[in-house]
């Protein structure tokens, strides 16, 4: 379609055309995801086979030193008056083995069965006494540290390799090795990102990365209420807990909780996420316009909400919605007046339709004021002259909002709509604070008509134990919001043209 | 320059971030520590009980242990009593060093939790309640009873009964008085009607006031099912699943027709919010009874004055016969911790702090309601109507003990779904489907 004939549209036809395009574009979007998926195994494979040859091809050209350094760390280097940095190879080996004899062997040596020896009892006279077999936990911790330490401790031995051979080849051409001074003011010039970065990423791999892959692999063991160590050892289980999770023959409640939860939790974010964009932004609009006196005051009125933190507002409102909470009061004295009844509406744990509605239409109480907010930041920045043009070529107000306003507003808030929809996956506060889950229901595995995937899990782990379970759903949780987060952001105007209105 | 500032605010952010996080690291200590079972009772002969009397024994059973110390864990309210009483402990051993034994506040829901994250960390002896024995003996932290004979005999048999795992007693009893049961103010309901849920319903709702019951709530709603017939029975061999009773279907789910009917029949009057409530509810006026926890008592008592009741839970007219409701009751227990460095000296301070003393000073000065039998007897108790309504309700009840973690929801979900206002109460079909489903969800099948 060219150009022109796309002007010529009526508003719902180039609605239509867009969303075409969209949806066209999402198996690509997905084909181009795996594509680099795959390029970027086969570059690893590419670049590991490469390392390999490396490796052999430098113990071939070394000399005695780089032979042996292959052996112990920093022969190479201290063999070519190079001190400080073979001292420091050869202290990271002696530190390694002092840890995996010590400490890290013992766990790892058990990684595989997490553990045999189970935890009894034994009994001196009438004293009786536990004695603690294999804990599958620390085994499973220490573990994975002990894993980390291995590829670091690996990493820096390919780079003693690397630098033994390099200072060899130093020596073959006459260069003397570079001084300790030398190199240390190298860290405050050319490697100063080094110097600057080395401490966060420690940390990061420690307090993130570390439980992270310990997370992870607790979705492949049966942890649960039945293997709960000290007391028990848990092993691995494979896939199981994914298996259940989408277990769908009839009456197996797990995979039917979790399929019918996955569809909620999407439907919510969707619901969530847009009632507040559009709600907020015509909040924002309706204070913008022209003519309106007072802004700022009613912008202060929106946004007091805030002053009173989210938790705060959930709970009460939890209350007000209560069967004898203040609204049905209020519906009870309205209805009293007409000669009516007393009202008891079970807003919260009735119906699912109702519970539903109740936790959209709150959460918009919640979320709106922060949408206001930076709308009218948005609203306050689009430069007055496309406005003014606009008036000069004659264009409806409608039109100025549809050709202007909107766009704009699209463009800057997109990547801040991504971050909302993937935060609404994860609300918890809103559910667990106002419904709890409920109504409850006993078609579902631990969960109610309300909850989300991510209340469900705070049930598993809290309430029934099931942890195994519980980090299957989290890892689920994270592709789902990865794949949504990086297909829309890669398709969006933001992405593709940042410099559009700049 | 500017480099180095550079350098000294990344160092400034990644030193905020290791404060905030440092803490978390302390908690997974190594399990060396708790291996080493060097430590042992010098007593030889397994069956001599050398008990002196209920609080104290023969200080020959600390064996080789000297310079001893301890730490306790004790609620908050009981802290300054604990205190006292391990004072008095002290005193009671002349003989033996004491270096340290340590007193801290850890609430009875709480400890359980705590002494299975890290069991070498938490305290030597500790209270619980007994919903958490099954899983701490799971866990194997807690040490086996060493006076089990002399236990038995002092405590009431239920007490005793429902600290024991496969036959083997685990804890010592403390209190006998961890549950639920009527409270009403008497100027609506009158005592005699205080018998019969009807009878109360009735009276609430033609002074206008209104009765709650906590049905969304697992731990008050599953006297729907108890009441039914639907009563547990420990847990499968598994350690992890439910077992029930057999039960006449039929009969339960004609007992529960009959709640729900009551529900909707009293729509406005029998209202479904969480206990605490209550003690709100009847200072305002606009309550006339509900079923509240033996530990809001005192708030109760104070919005009422005079005017409270209380009573055992009231019984329901299924098909012409009254039957009596019942409920879910549990005691609280002195654990000893099995990675205890003492365990000798932990067993024998136990016993000192379940005795009949220490007992004794915890229903005058706390109200708990003792599992020793002699205290049970005295005027403390005997003479108190509330001690007595909490008491005549513990025997219509099911122990609150080897409950697997599944149980909770469902029976929730039983009772919301009994007060829910789209069910209808004649439809013995869907009850007898919810039953059956709400029985699958806690033994989680499928």
């Amino acid at each position: 379609m060219t150009y022109v004939e796309y002007k010529m549209l009526n508003p719902m036809q180039k609605f239509g055309y867009k969303a075409k395009k969209f949806l066209v574009s999402v198996p690509k979007a997905i084909g181009r995801f795996f594509k680099a998926i795959g390029l970027g195994i086969v570059n690893f494979f590419k670049a590991f086979a490469k390392g390999i040859k490396n490796y052999g091809s430098t113990f071939v050209k070394g000399d005695w030193a780089t032979k042996l350094s292959y052996l112990i760390f920093g022969i190479g280097d201290l063999s070519k008056g190079k001190i400080y940095k073979g001292i420091l190879y050869f202290l990271v080996e002696v530190f390694y083995i002092f840890y995996m004899v010590s400490f890290g062997g013992q766990y790892i040596a058990k990684f595989g069965t997490l553990g045999t020896v189970e935890t009894h009892t034994e009994k001196v006279g009438i004293v009786s006494k536990t004695v603690f077999g294999d804990n599958s936990m620390l085994i499973l911790l220490y573990s994975v540290v002990t894993i980390v330490i291995t590829v670091v401790v690996f990493a820096v031995y390919i780079s003693n390799i690397k630098d033994a051979y390099k200072h060899q080849v130093m020596r073959e051409n006459g260069e003397k090795p570079t001084s300790f001074s030398h190199d240390m003011k190298e860290f405050l010039d050319g490697k100063y990102h080094i110097t600057l970065l080395s401490f966060p990423v420690l940390m990061i791999c420690v307090f993130n990365i570390l439980p992270l892959i310990f997370m992870i692999l607790i979705a492949f063991t049966n942890y649960d209420k039945a293997h709960m160590p000290p007391g028990t050892l848990f092993t691995w289980v494979g896939m199981d807990n994914f298996g259940s999770l989408f277990n769908l023959v009839e009456g197996a409640k797990k995979g039917k909780t979790f399929i019918e939860l996955t569809e909620w939790t999407i439907l919510w974010a969707i619901l969530a996420t847009f009632s507040n964009y559009i709600l907020g932004m015509i909040v924002a609009l309706m204070i913008n316009k022209k003519g309106i006196k007072l802004k700022a005051l009613w912008r202060t009125l929106f946004v007091i909400t805030i002053a009173v933190p989210q938790f705060v507002s959930l709970l009460l409102m939890n209350q007000m919605l209560q069967t004898n909470g203040a609204l049905n009061v209020l519906l009870s004295d309205i209805s009293k007046m007409f000669g009516g009844g007393p009202v008891e509406i079970q807003f919260l744990n009735s119906t699912t339709l109702m519970a539903r509605a109740t936790v959209v239409i709150v959460n918009c109480w919640v979320g709106i004021p922060y949408t206001i907010l930076s709308m009218s930041g948005i609203l306050m920045n689009i430069p007055e002259d496309l406005y003014e043009s606009a008036r000069i070529d004659g264009a409806s107000p409608v039109k100025t909002f549809t050709a202007i306003t909107l766009p704009y507003m699209i463009f800057v808030t997109t990547p801040q709509l991504i971050t909302q929809f993937v935060g609404n996956i994860n609300n918890f506060n809103v559910i667990y604070l106002l419904t709890g889950g409920g109504p409850t229901t006993q078609d579902y595995y631990q969960a109610g008509r309300t909850d989300i995937l991510v209340t469900w899990l705070f049930t598993l782990s809290m309430t029934s134990q099931d942890y195994g379970l519980a980090a299957a759903i989290g890892i689920l949780v994270f592709i789902v919001c990865a794949t949504i987060s990086l297909i829309v952001y890669n398709n969006s105007k933001s992405m593709k043209d940042e410099e559009a209105f700049s | 320059m500017k480099k180095i500032l550079a350098i000294l605010l990344a160092g400034m952010i990644t030193a905020t971030a290791l404060a905030g996080c440092g803490g978390g690291n302390g908690g997974s200590s190594s399990t060396d520590s708790k291996s080493d079972a060097s430590s042992g009772s010098g007593s030889t002969d397994a069956s001599a009980e050398k008990v002196v009397d209920a609080n104290t024994v023969d200080p020959e059973l600390f064996g080789d242990e000297d310079n001893i110390s301890l730490k306790v864990w004790a609620p908050s309210q009981a802290l300054e009593l604990v205190k006292k009483q391990v004072e008095d402990f002290k005193a009671a051993y002349p003989t033996k060093t004491f270096t340290n034994i340590e007193v801290s506040a850890m609430a009875e829901a709480e400890s359980g939790t705590q002494v299975l994250n890290d069991a070498s960390a938490a305290a030597d002896v500790f209270g619980f309640a007994s919903d958490h024995l099954n899983k701490l003996v799971d866990a194997k932290v807690l040490s086996e009873v060493a006076f089990v004979n002399t236990v038995s005999e002092m405590n009431a048999p239920e007490t005793v009964e429902a600290g024991k795992i496969k036959g083997t007693l685990y804890a010592y009893p403390e209190t006998n008085d961890n549950g639920y049961y009527l409270v009403y103010d008497k100027t609506v309901v009158s005592e005699d009607k205080a018998g019969k849920l009807e009878d109360i319903l009735a009276a609430c709702k033609d002074a206008g006031k209104k009765f709650i019951f906590d049905c969304g709530n697992g731990y008050y709603a599953c006297t729907y099912a108890f009441t039914a017939g639907v009563k547990i029975d420990g847990l499968e061999e598994d350690g992890v699943t439910q077992k029930f009773v057999q039960y006449d279907e039929n009969e339960a789910v004609k007992t529960l027709q009959a709640f729900s009917r009551l529900m909707h029949e009293y729509k406005g009057t029998f209202t479904s919010l969480d206990v605490a409530q209550i003690a709100s509810g009847f200072s305002t006026g606009t309550l006339g009874a509900g079923v509240d926890g033996s530990w809001n008592t005192n708030a109760d008592q104070k919005a009422l004055g005079d005017n409270f009741g209380a009573a055992k839970l009231p019984t329901i007219n299924v098909d012409g016969t009254d039957k009596q409701l019942i409920s879910l009751f549990g005691y609280k227990y002195i654990g000893v911790n099995a990675a205890s460095k003492f365990p000798a000296s932990a067993q024998i301070l136990a016993y000192y702090l379940h005795g009949e003393k220490c007992q004794e000073q915890r229903a005058e000065e706390l109200g708990w309601g003792p599992s020793n039998k002699n205290v049970q007897g005295k005027p403390v108790i005997t003479d108190n109507p509330i001690q007595q309504a909490i008491k005549q309700q513990s025997e219509n009840a099911c122990v609150q003990v080897n409950i697997a973690p599944t149980f909770w929801n469902p029976m929730g979900n039983l009772g919301n779904k009994l007060i829910a206002d789209e069910t209808d109460p004649e439809d013995a079909e869907y009850f007898s489907k919810l039953l059956k489903d709400t029985v699958a969800n806690v033994r989680d099948e499928g």
